[in-house]
């Protein structure tokens, strides 16, 4: 049974007028690799402010390993951070910003009385080298941060935050101004690291499917509201709402009605489901992957449909599909040409059904699909033009 | 590019820096020039700064200077860094308009700093005293009554400095990473220890950057110190403002080399610095280790500590007793002060004045603390009859005795109860020999187009004037209006023809000398002065008669050290101080003894005979001062006609 590290209770943020965290519950247990997943301003980084200190709730507790730090100063927390453009100290070398941390005398009690402790030499560099090592940087100690690639200064900076043996890693959309290869590798590295140090990682991003790679649980976010917590295959199979549905993966959602368990209604035919537990005849939300629809010939299929748009996209083509009138996205490896009638078939594993929520309506539709495509494929933007090094 | 243009380019860049450097240069060469000219080179010398360093003057005003200069740009430092932090730190809707607020002070007018700080000081310490006047007598405690001296002088320094810190260390914060304080904080920083660490090293560019700037724009400032120094405390600006009454001394060439190399190795040292931090980084092989870096700091901390403190240190060898002077520049041998506090243990601040006028006004806003002033009879009369003047106790002034009866009961003090005479001389007229075709014996070539383009004439209005109304056979001191338009006219008239090449005060040294205009109306000990550099000029009190003048010493009804202004008096009228004076400045001393023996007195100091034409023009002998008259008080009507004359004359 995992130990519980972390727990936020009932917090709440407000700048100004505006709510930027609305009752925030939630728990971290030791070791695990937890993920803020949400776009944009849904209070995921202030979360994540929360945890590290810098920020206090209006409302609400922090507790750490039981004991409350609402108000602790980050400098006296068990935390350390790796900063979204990394916050290297640009007048320090690459040993130096490691050894920052190490450098900073501590206030330990000993034989009663309050002391400053400082650690030997030796031991500042024996745990630095140790830590280059770990984020493959060895050699690097005497290099100026400036002349470092965007990676490499990623490394920096997380083996500055790792050398003080923090219970959490804090990290900040760490890999945002990464080039695409370059994020990759440093993702299962990241996991590597995670599992070689044995603490726990929280983890901000809003790119799903770095979420869904690395996450041991992903903390779905929205309108500073926490939309479902749960594993990668929890929130990508079992998305609790039309916002989840949507921000993971891809998803034509569908007005329904669940007649009983195990049947719903949507294009005015009955399907049968693996979901249960909905009052009769209440109108649902009905998902269904891209991904789990077998297109069949025409006369085999539980529906008809015209193709409208096809694009290659290497392992399968992008196709949508004109079901009398509205448009779903399905993801095929056969190719079939603009202006072909097909069929579909939905198995009950394939159909997944959700409680109507305020997200209703809102996702799910490929009618205007070159818009919504556009803005599914771009999850890479790098912050203000800053040039990362790419080559490694 | 092609050649021509890089050629181009490089020929603008070098105007620019002659134009930027030259006159440093020239500056630094006079520093070195074997005579008192601005203009003529006369062999190599370190003649002035051998000077410099006996002027005790010059040397406390620069010690002043540079404490001020030091304490108020640190102190400023410090403070507008913290500023500009907390700043950075605040809302962009509070920024915004406190950073305006911040700003207005730089654009402000200095005078009007100068002046408001200067009445603020006035009126707050005036509430004090009074205060705590009445708590002593009535508790019989002993609370410190307050004047404005070196501490306002520098609390005023640090405020004007505080914008420009501000100001330079922003840009700084705002190119920083928000995310570093945040990191060191992480790191297990507290807020401060994140301040030292990180923030400090990023914005280090810009906090000595406002630093030096600071610290420039304290060494240059004359008008803010000017209404804020008090009595007892003057910056170099101010002493060589003072100077402009007669001529800037070339120890201030020297002074000013000082300054500039000094500031220049300052530079050249950062400088340096930076290259070395720059090589290091480059080359990390190289990289200093932390601790050397920390102990680096610390010793650097160390140094600037200690010679803080060696500094205020040397400034507390306050005695208990001082006197505060307002005299004219280069009109006293500083060995006389130095002698003085030597004999007494009186600390003596000697402040410098440019006219009569400024020193009047300085005294009637009030707070001027000043125990003894100088200034010339017409003033004496007007103060006298202001009742700003104190009754002198001449039983404390025994060498009242030596002075010549023909300088006593003068009619700016009637029944002589108020001043004693320090110096006195004649207004006449200098001409080179070798530009005129015969000698000058009358005011007539002062309006004679014949001389057209070679007449300097003096440049304040009661002499231009004087001059005038002698010529035409006039008191200099009529009340009558049509006597004065006439005078006016007859400028008027001459400035017209074009004369006059140029007005002026001090510069007439320069041109004299180097025989750029061949006529003018000065003082005679100046003519002395200019005789040293260019023997071809000659002096001459016209037969109309002319100026002669005295200046007195008096003191201020509410001077603070009346005992010691005494003292000082008596101390000046001696023989030897008389002797040694005039020496130094060329003035004629009231102190009949010393005026008879000066010849001898020159002989034995120099080996050689004095000029006697030159004896008679500095002591101006009974028949010519016969024909001479000095200035009244004029009536405030008669001034302000004065006044408005001189304005439609219209001078530069």
């Amino acid at each position: 049974m995992a130990k519980e590290l972390i727990r936020l209770v009932d917090c709440c943020m407000s700048y100004d007028d505006t709510q930027v965290l609305d009752h925030i519950n939630l728990y971290i247990n030791d070791r695990e690799f937890l993920t803020l997943l949400g776009p944009s301003g849904c209070g995921k980084t202030t979360t994540l402010r929360i945890i590290g200190g810098f920020t206090t709730p209006t409302s609400g507790k922090v507790l750490f390993d039981g004991q409350e730090i609402s108000s602790l100063p980050p400098h006296l927390r068990q935390v350390n951070t790796v900063f979204q453009r990394y916050a290297l100290f640009p007048h320090l070398n690459v040993f130096e910003n490691v050894a920052f941390g190490l450098r900073i005398p501590r206030r330990e009690e000993i034989n009663g009385k309050k002391k400053k402790v400082k650690l030997p030499e030796e031991e500042i560099r024996r745990r630095v080298l140790e830590m280059l090592e770990v984020v493959s940087l060895k050699g690097f100690e005497e290099r100026h941060v400036g002349e470092l690639s965007g990676g490499q200064q990623q490394r920096v900076a997380i083996a500055r935050a790792l050398v003080n043996r923090p219970k959490v890693l804090l990290l900040d959309e760490p890999l945002g101004a990464l080039d695409l290869r370059l994020r990759k590798d440093m993702q299962s590295e990241l996991k590597r690291i995670q599992q070689q140090m044995g603490i726990t990682f929280i983890y901000v991003t809003h790119d799903q499917e770095e979420a869904l790679a690395m996450s041991d649980t992903i903390v779905v976010m929205d309108q500073g509201r926490i939309q479902q917590i749960g594993t990668p295959e929890d929130v990508y199979n079992e998305p609790k709402n039309a916002f989840v549905a949507d921000f993971i993966g891809e998803s034509n959602i569908l007005d329904g009605i669940m007649h009983q368990d195990y049947v719903v209604e949507f294009f005015n035919r009955k399907f049968k489901c693996l979901d249960k537990g909905f009052a009769p005849m209440e109108p649902v939300d009905v998902v269904i992957r891209p991904e789990d629809v077998d297109i069949v010939p025409v006369e085999e299929g539980q529906l008809r449909g015209t193709v409208t748009a096809v694009t290659f996209k290497g392992v399968h083509y992008d196709t949508i599909v004109d079901f009398k009138g509205y448009k779903w996205l399905i993801q095929t490896t056969d190719y079939h040409p603009v202006g072909r009638e097909i069929g579909i078939v939905l198995n009950p594993d394939d159909i997944h059904i959700m409680h109507k929520s305020s997200y209703s309506g809102m996702f799910g539709d490929y009618s205007s699909y070159s818009e919504e495509y556009d803005e599914i494929n771009d999850p890479t933007y790098v912050e203000d033009g800053e040039e990362a090094g790419y080559e490694e | 590019m092609n050649g021509k243009n890089r050629f181009g380019g490089r020929l603008a860049m070098a105007l620019v820096f002659v134009f930027l450097y030259a006159p440093i240069f020239v500056l630094m060469v006079f520093s070195f020039n074997d005579s008192t000219s601005r203009t003529v080179w006369q062999g190599f010398s370190l003649h002035w700064y051998q000077e410099l360093f006996q002027d005790g003057i010059i040397i406390n005003s620069l010690y002043t200077t540079l404490l001020v200069a030091l304490l108020s740009s640190l102190i400023a430092t410090v403070a507008g860094t913290f500023a500009a932090v907390g700043f950075y730190n605040m809302k962009r809707r509070w920024r915004t308009p406190l950073m305006t607020i911040n700003n207005i002070p730089m654009t402000n007018a200095d005078i009007v700093t100068g002046v408001s700080m200067c009445l603020l000081f006035v009126a707050a310490f005036g509430a004090w005293n009074s205060f705590a006047q009445q708590i002593n007598t009535a508790s019989g405690t002993s609370l410190p009554t307050l004047a404005m001296g070196f501490g306002t002088l520098l609390i005023a320094h640090i405020t004007f400095n505080i914008p420009y810190v501000i100001l330079s260390v922003g840009p700084k914060l705002r190119q920083m990473d928000k995310n570093l304080v945040e990191a060191a904080q992480d790191l297990g920083c507290t807020w401060m220890q994140a301040f030292f660490k990180v923030v400090l090293p990023e914005i280090k560019p810009g906090v000595v950057n406002g630093l030096l700037i600071a610290f420039t724009m304290s060494v240059d400032d004359f008008v803010i110190s000017y209404f804020t120094a008090g009595p007892a405390t003057s910056t170099l600006a101010m002493t060589i403002y003072g100077m402009t009454k007669k001529r800037i001394s070339p120890k201030i060439n020297a002074v000013s080399t000082l300054l500039f190399v000094t500031v220049l190795l300052l530079l050249v040292i950062v400088n340096l610095r930076e290259a070395g931090q720059e090589r290091r980084r480059k080359h990390p092989g190289r990289a200093a280790s932390p601790g050397s870096s920390r102990r680096g700091t610390v010793l650097g901390a160390g140094a600037l500590a200690a010679v803080i403190l060696a500094l205020v240190l040397l400034s507390r060898q306050n005695s208990a007793r001082v006197l505060n002077i307002c005299g004219w520049g280069e009109n006293i041998d500083p060995a006389l002060i130095e002698q003085f506090q030597e004999e007494t243990g009186i600390r003596v601040n000697y402040q410098t004045a440019e006219s009569n006028e400024a020193m009047y006004s300085k005294v009637l806003m009030g707070g001027s603390g000043y125990d003894v002033i100088v200034p010339s009879d017409y003033m004496v009369s007007q103060m006298r009859q202001e009742g700003l003047l104190a009754e002198l106790n001449y039983d404390n002034i025994p060498n009242f005795q030596l002075i010549g009866d023909a300088y006593k009961n003068l009619p700016y003090d009637p029944e002589n109860r108020y001043t004693v005479p320090y110096t006195w001389g004649t207004l006449g007229i200098i001409y080179n020999t070798t530009m005129v075709d015969e000698p000058i014996t009358s005011w007539s070539a002062l309006f004679d187009p014949q001389y057209a383009g070679q007449v300097l004439m003096i440049n304040n209005p009661r002499d231009a004037i004087g001059v005038a109304l002698l010529y035409l056979g006039y008191s200099v001191n009529t009340t009558d209006e049509g006597e004065i338009r006439e005078a006016y006219e007859l400028l008027r008239q001459a400035k017209a023809d074009g004369v006059y090449q140029s007005f002026v005060m001090d510069e007439v040294y320069d041109k004299m000398e180097a025989g750029e205009a061949a006529i003018a109306v000065y003082y005679a000990g100046d003519f002395l002065a200019m005789h040293e550099n260019n023997p071809d000029l000659a002096y001459v009190v016209p037969q109309e008669g002319s100026n002669w003048f005295v200046d007195a010493m008096c003191v201020l009804k509410d001077a603070p050290h009346k005992e010691e202004a005494e003292l000082w008096i008596n101390f000046i009228c001696s023989t030897d101080s008389c002797l040694a004076n005039m020496d130094y400045i060329w003035y004629a001393s009231p102190n009949a003894r010393a005026l008879a023996e000066y010849p001898a007195y020159y002989k034995s100091l120099y080996g050689e005979e004095m000029d006697p034409a030159l004896y008679e023009i500095m002591a101006a002998p009974a028949e010519v001062l016969a024909g001479c008259e000095s200035y009244d008080a004029l009536p405030a009507e008669v001034g302000d006609l004065y006044k408005n004359l001189w304005t439609e004359l219209g001078i530069g």
